[in-house]
């Protein structure tokens, strides 16, 4: 008797390695399948990020299959491998050399830390495998850029001219302060956005940093309060963003500093999370300005999601690199890229096209319009 | 020793030998990971096997020595052979210089007091910009300058740099713990009141195998940073020393191979299973709890078992 | 000054979450002998819990505390029911269990719901002296839970059976007192004040995967800060160490704001090995 709770949770524990085991084995591949890899954090605390990037890719992989892509007069169908980073380097230089090693994938999407880009991109070059990254804002990854790494999204360094001017155009600021994410991202934000507010005379007055899972934002906004910048930007996770604007609001910083948020505060997440009421009034960067309403409804029926710009950057990454292949009509990864290089997509938010200019190499332009959060709505100013 | 464990041992070091010659770039990428944490959880179990005190932080000494080497080779122009063993000294130092009044807290309490050091050190690299780059990571690290005509940019080149250092490593603590010292360790782990009775300085040996435990990841971490010529933080959080703990112990603290055999077959694991991406670490956590369940003393106890000793 | 006052209550808030999570810790460890890192991973079971019996159950908001708790203590009990009574006096076997069971529901709970963030409805509204009602309202059952459970250890039959085993637990067992039972007993309060924890922060803040992690950290500190079996001394520690983190990450820098902990942990174990309360 005294065995049987040990022989139980025996089986219980190897019945459940088993049942996961088996759900996650991906079925036998068809001959006539492209293989794409995917590689994003799925786990840790960036798992937000490739949960939602997976989203979009699922989207535009149902559209691309239903239609298929033509090489030659025969028609192929593409599957996605994805592998999980964790946001670790390490990790995802192991995803990209399993992915083209032993996967024999002929393009890569990913990844969305921009310490894992950096990891990886040189790695593209070196097995000459084209790869479009989801997000990743920290200037470096493509500047000065590799031959096989493309970006869609605007890297931190362009974001910061186009938007610095508007936002000081609606503020009109003598002072900034900043509460960001003590990451990549987060530093590449306020390293751009502070040397670009300085040449419009706007000085920096109260900088702040958080680690990732912090809950609980009121010290650094009581100091905020203290300080009292005209604006204050709060760059990090959705999550992170809603709890600053609610206890922003709570221990009253909104009466003198207005808020503006990175893009991620541009979410229709943060709405649900923070409320109608704490958003009121405050401004973010938006990576989308206003997306079609079939395409949001479309996101929510199938997650129960609101729409995120990772999304869009997924559905529009996968939907570019399906163009590149059948333009390029080979399953020739070098051919691949040189007809990425070509690319000339409207998505869903802008037009893609990979260019090289001012030290970029591989990087789209695209330009971030400005959202203001008023009555539980979300309208573009500009 | 028995012969047929002298024999797995040759045997597999002709396989790991081998393994370059016919594996793909991803498998070599694999192994060499896996040889490294190899020379980590055989450090480790120096401290927490053969000594006793349970110690979260690891892979804060791996990230020191790292960023200690990537830092000498790059600000200073020094070579890497240049800066392999002073990594190596450096670490130890410090090692030392913490390990002398932290190792005066006993059980528990040094177990999360080394799991709040390695959470410090991974705040000290992220947040000092200047020196480390912080998160923003460090770039451009050279591979080791070629010596006798051997170009180390390659990975394989970096596979037979990493074998070499690990066997060299591993022979050097088997004979440590086969010595004297080793055996003055065993005792600390015994009884430590014992042991300080029959004259053994047990808070010497302690800081001692702390140090050289430390000093070894470190010189592993120098390995990884001119291998892997990019470092972030993150490479060196505490998932990374759970993960060191975790392989050591389904391997078997306490053996030297264990370890060693953990890191492979952990290694092994994760990758099997890298398809699933959600459920990864949920299977890796629920074959720790297997192993716990049948035999705490890990896969070595389990191979002891089946050849019918103890 | 305005600042400093709203920087040491928020802190006190802060400090009274790690000192409910800390005081199960700390009579788990006193008994058991385990440093229980499953606790973190209970508070978050307990929050996603509660949170889907509040959104979709359209349960009060009181009850999902209750049956945050009972979440709490059940999940508590089977763990030490099949896990940790088989390693009964050998810690570390123990110690490397709650670490596997801690990243086991992390993931789980990643793996089932997502990482994506998801926010309590606001039970309260309104506030008082510059903090909302619902921030108070932490505090106010945070210190109900801690008279509770002093009232328990120190009146009643079992918790002075906890107590004397937690003195010498062989000595215990020869006056018959059922260690079995004391071990349950305590787990399930122990998870219960985890559960408990992690229902009353998530209206304030965020419910994910990782948002044990750092409640789960500092909460260990404060076991060791305050040093074992005083209800009191995991009090003041627990509160101190938020109004301490505030102020330095207020006033210093807010890099290492979680970097504190370890400062003063390692300022105090050097001078005082067995913390700041601790017997002999």
């Amino acid at each position: 008797m005294k065995k049987l709770p040990k022989l139980l949770l025996v089986i219980v524990l190897v019945g459940a390695m088993v049942v996961l085991g088996l759900s996650s084995s991906t079925l036998a591949a068809d001959p006539k399948v492209i293989k794409i890899g995917y590689t994003a954090p799925f786990t840790g605390a960036g798992a937000e990020y490739g949960t939602n990037g997976w989203r979009g890719i699922q989207l535009a992989l149902e559209e691309v299959n239903k239609k298929g892509i033509t090489i030659k007069g025969e028609p192929y169908k593409i599957e996605i491998i994805r592998y999980d980073s964790i946001c670790t380097p390490t990790e995802a230089v192991a995803n990209v050399r399993k992915l083209a090693m032993e996967d024999k994938v002929v393009a890569i999407l990913g990844d969305h830390c921009s310490s894992c880009c950096m990891a990886i991109a040189p790695l593209c070059d070196e097995f000459k495998i084209p790869a479009v990254t989801i997000e990743c804002a920290a200037d470096s990854v493509t500047k000065p850029g590799h031959e096989f790494y493309f970006r869609m999204r605007p890297s931190m360094g362009l974001m910061a001219p186009l938007g610095i001017p508007r936002i000081v155009k609606i503020f009109n600021p003598k002072t900034a302060g900043f509460i960001n994410i003590n990451d990549d991202y987060g530093h590449s934000f306020r390293d751009s956005f502070k040397a670009e507010l300085a040449k419009h005379g706007v000085e920096t007055v109260v900088e702040e940093d958080f680690e990732r899972g912090t809950t609980d934002f009121t010290v650094y906004l009581t100091k905020i309060k203290r300080v009292k910048p005209d604006v204050a930007f709060y760059v990090g996770a959705i999550s992170e963003g809603a709890l600053i604007v609610k206890q922003a609001r709570e221990i009253g910083v909104t009466d003198q500093t207005a808020l503006f948020g990175a893009e991620e505060m541009a979410e229709m997440e943060l709405l649900s999370l923070a409320g109608a009421e704490a958003i009121e009034g405050t401004y973010a960067l938006a990576l989308w300005g206003s997306v079609d309403p079939a395409f949001a409804k479309r996101v929510m029926d199938r997650f129960n999601a609101p729409m995120h710009y990772a999304i869009i950057f997924g559905y529009d990454a996968l939907h570019v690199v399906a163009k590149a292949i059948e333009s390029a009509q080979s399953l020739d990864p070098v051919k691949i890229k040189d007809a990425l290089k070509k690319t000339d997509y409207q998505g869903l938010e802008g037009h893609v096209k990979f260019e090289s200019f001012e030290g970029y190499k591989n990087q789209g332009r695209f330009v971030p319009s400005i959202v203001k959060w008023v009555s539980g709505q979300r309208t573009v100013v500009e | 020793m028995f012969v047929a464990s002298r024999i797995a041992i040759a045997v597999s070091i002709i396989i790991l030998i081998f393994i370059p010659q016919f594996a793909s770039n991803y498998v070599i990428y694999v192994v060499i990971l896996a040889m490294l944490f190899a020379i980590l959880t055989a450090s480790y179990d120096l401290l927490t096997g053969y000594t006793g005190p349970l110690s979260f932080c690891h892979a804060a000494f791996y990230g020191l020595g790292a960023y200690t080497s990537a830092l000498l080779t790059l600000r200073t122009g020094m070579s890497f052979w240049q800066a392999f063993p002073i990594t190596g000294i450096w670490v130890f130092l410090f090692a030392a210089a913490v390990g002398y009044p932290a190792l005066k807290i006993r059980g528990h309490y040094f177990a999360v007091t080394t799991f709040f050091f390695g959470h410090f050190v991974y705040l000290f690299l992220l947040n000092s910009r200047k020196l480390t780059n912080g998160p923003l990571g460090l770039r451009g690290i050279r591979p080791p300058d070629s010596i006798l005509g051997i170009d180390f940019s390659s990975i394989t080149a970096s596979y037979y740099l990493v074998l070499f250092f690990g066997v060299l490593i591993v022979g050097f603590l088997h004979l440590l713990v086969k010595s004297r010292i080793g055996r003055s360790l065993v005792s600390i782990r015994e009884n430590e009141d014992l042991a300080e009775s029959i004259g053994i300085n047990t808070s010497f040996y302690k800081v001692l195998a702390f140090s050289i435990s430390a000093g070894l990841a470190g010189l592993a971490g120098s390995l990884f940073a001119h291998f892997f010529r990019f470092l972030h933080p993150t490479d060196f959080a505490w998932m990374i020393s759970e993960m060191i703990v975790i392989m050591a112990l389904v391997g078997g603290l306490g053996t030297l191979f264990g370890p060693i055999i953990g890191a492979g077959v952990v290694k092994f694991f994760l990758e099997l299973v890298r398809p699933a991406p959600e459920l990864r670490f949920i299977l890796l956590s629920i074959m720790l709890i297997l192993v716990l369940l049948f035999e705490p003393k890990g896969l070595v106890g389990i191979i002891r078992r089946i050849r019918g000793e103890k | 000054m305005d600042t400093l006052l709203l920087q040491i209550g928020n802190g006190l808030i802060i400090g009274s979450i790690y000192a409910l999570v800390a005081l199960g810790i700390n009579v788990i460890w006193s008994i058991a002998d385990v440093p229980d890192f499953s606790q973190g991973a209970i508070f978050v079971v307990s929050a996603y819990i509660s949170y889907f019996a509040v959104t979709l159950a359209k349960i009060p908001y009181v009850l999902a505390l209750v049956l945050g708790m009972c979440v709490g203590s059940f999940m508590a009990f089977i763990f030490e029911r099949f896990l940790y009574r088989r390693w009964r006096g050998a810690g570390r076997v123990q110690l490397l269990c709650a670490i596997a069971l801690f990243f086991l529901w992390t993931n789980v709970v990643n793996a089932l719901w997502t990482a994506k963030a998801k926010m309590f409805p606001a039970y309260l509204k309104g506030s008082m002296f510059g903090f909302s009602y619902m921030r108070i309202a932490v505090v106010v059952v945070a210190a109900i839970l801690f008279v509770l459970v002093y009232l328990f250890i120190m009146k009643t039959k079992i918790g002075k059976a906890i107590r004397a085993a937690s003195q010498e637990s062989e000595a215990a067992q020869v006056l018959g007192i059922n260690i079995n039972t004391v071990n349950s007993v305590v787990f399930m309060l122990g998870g219960a004040l985890s559960g408990a924890a992690g229902v009353l922060v998530s209206p304030l803040y965020a419910i994910f995967p990782t948002m044990g992690d750092l409640p789960l950290l500092k909460a260990l500190v404060v076991v060791i800060l305050g040093g074992f079996g005083t209800v009191g001394g995991v009090l003041i520690c627990g509160l101190g160490l938020g109004v301490l983190e505030t102020l330095g990450a207020g006033y210093l820098s807010s890099a290492y704001q979680h970097g504190y902990a370890f400062v003063i942990l390692i300022i105090v174990l050097t001078f005082l090995p067995k913390g700041l309360f601790g017997k002999v």
